[in-house]
């Protein structure tokens, strides 16, 4: 009699989680736990973190279906891999953002460009630790600072790297306040941290109408690997400044964008199981993506000196650091430290037209890493 | 030619994309500074657009 009730409760016991419940698991649970405090307690990226740290929790509970074929978790990880999330999150991007800043001063875009060394640094350095190239590129994109980018580049190159290279991304992204401001500061001096610089000029509606237009003809035309991403961000950004379609340009910008968030938080999320994410490599991507980051920071900034010096010391060096994308969390990083040095130093619309360029910066390494990989 | 999946291959991706990089964005940055010319073409008045709908 005992030993069959003994018997019954391990039949019982096996139809549960737990008789597949390992180690890694708990640890992973705990992984999803620490994102959630940090979103709750520290204010790190909550719209991101609750939703990553939750899935990853439900992820690694074995008997959970939510993250298997079927499971609603499974089919948002679906609109990831097939590159549906991502520039859906660029259509709400660009209903919220104003490129005037970009367009009032075009020399500024070249930072852009300049700080995006951290992506070729990050994906030299996993090819030395004996990453693959692709996935050594997918790595390196990190360094763009730019979320939906790295998802999208990493979806096309390296899609058994996603829930790493998305979560180092993210996380750092929510760490540039903590990052940056010792390398600019580092890189700069005192004189150069206290140059204001001259108010741009005001930009029309009508070249903020041109601008999106403009922008998808050029981007379809010469980066077909890129344009479904930045071909949203101008359709978001046209419904914002067109003025006539404000609904539409309110729901891309809150009510798709927060779908979408939910979408993306629990498809990166479900993807952190223990399997996958509890490895050496996990580490090395993480390192990488810091030096990427700090490469990126230090990059931007010495273009900035540059052209400080070329400009004959009307550029503040500090905005350079903001040529990293990851609108607006680098222009604002820029702005502090350039307050905080002296009150009068107001950066915030300078440095935003190099954040706007970084953008596209990132999506134009993305695009030729993709054409260099032979990747459409 | 394929780009081969070695350091040298990580090296020669690295310094051509950063290279066209700075090209192409270099390329946004003057078409972005011929844009004041489009305000030769007229006025787009923000109340009118907005009374409009």
């Amino acid at each position: 009699m005992f030993a069959q009730f003994v018997g019954l409760l391990n039949v019982l016991k096996d139809q549960t989680g737990l008789a597949q419940l390992t180690g890694g698991n708990v640890v992973m649970m705990a992984v999803g736990a620490a994102m959630i405090y940090l979103a709750l307690a520290k204010k790190y990226e909550p719209f991101l973190l609750i939703g990553i740290g939750f899935a990853c929790i439900v992820a690694n509970v074995p008997g959970s279906g939510l993250t298997q074929p079927g499971g609603l978790f499974h089919y948002a990880y679906q609109g990831v891999a097939l590159l549906i999330v991502p520039p859906l999150i660029f259509l709400g991007v660009g209903a919220m953002t104003d490129f005037g800043p970009m367009i009032a001063s075009p020399w500024l875009v070249i930072l852009g460009a300049a700080a995006h060394l951290g992506i070729f640094v990050a994906l030299i350095g996993a090819k030395l630790l004996g990453f693959t190239l692709p996935e050594a590129g997918a790595i390196g994109i990190i360094g763009g600072a730019d979320g939906p980018m790295a998802i999208f580049v990493t979806m096309k190159l390296a899609p058994h790297l996603l829930p790493q290279i998305s979560v180092a991304a993210y996380s750092y992204m929510a760490l540039m306040p903590l990052i940056q401001p010792p390398v600019m500061k580092l890189l700069t001096t005192k004189k150069e941290r206290d140059i204001i610089m001259d108010k741009p000029r005001q930009v029309t509606r009508l070249e903020k109408i041109a601008f999106p237009i403009i922008i998808a003809i050029v981007v379809n035309l010469f980066f077909p690997p890129i344009a479904p991403l930045i071909t949203m961000l101008m359709l978001g950004n046209l419904f914002r400044e067109c003025l006539l379609v404000d609904r539409l340009a309110k729901t891309a910008a809150n009510e798709i964008m927060n779908v979408i968030t939910i979408v993306l938080t629990v498809a990166i999320g479900s993807t952190m199981n223990a399997e996958q994410f509890l490895t050496l490599k996990t580490l090395e991507i993480v390192a990488l993506g810091l030096v990427a980051f700090i490469f990126g920071t230090a990059s931007g900034v010495v273009a900035a000196k540059i052209m400080n010096v070329v400009s004959g010391g009307k550029v503040n060096p500090l905005v350079g650091s903001a040529g990293i994308a990851s609108v607006p969390i680098a222009a604002r990083v820029s702005h502090m430290v350039g307050i905080r040095e002296n009150p009068q130093v107001y950066l915030i619309m300078h440095a935003m037209g190099p954040n706007l360029a970084g953008v596209f910066g990132t999506a134009i390494s993305g695009g030729i890493l993709l054409a260099l990989l032979g990747v459409k | 030619m394929p780009i081969q999946d070695n350091v040298n291959g990580a090296l020669l991706i690295s310094a051509i994309d950063f290279v066209l990089s700075f090209v192409i964005i270099g390329g946004i940055g003057v078409l972005l500074a011929l844009f004041p010319l489009l305000n030769r073409l007229g006025k787009v008045d923000d109340e009118t657009l907005k009374k409009s709908h």
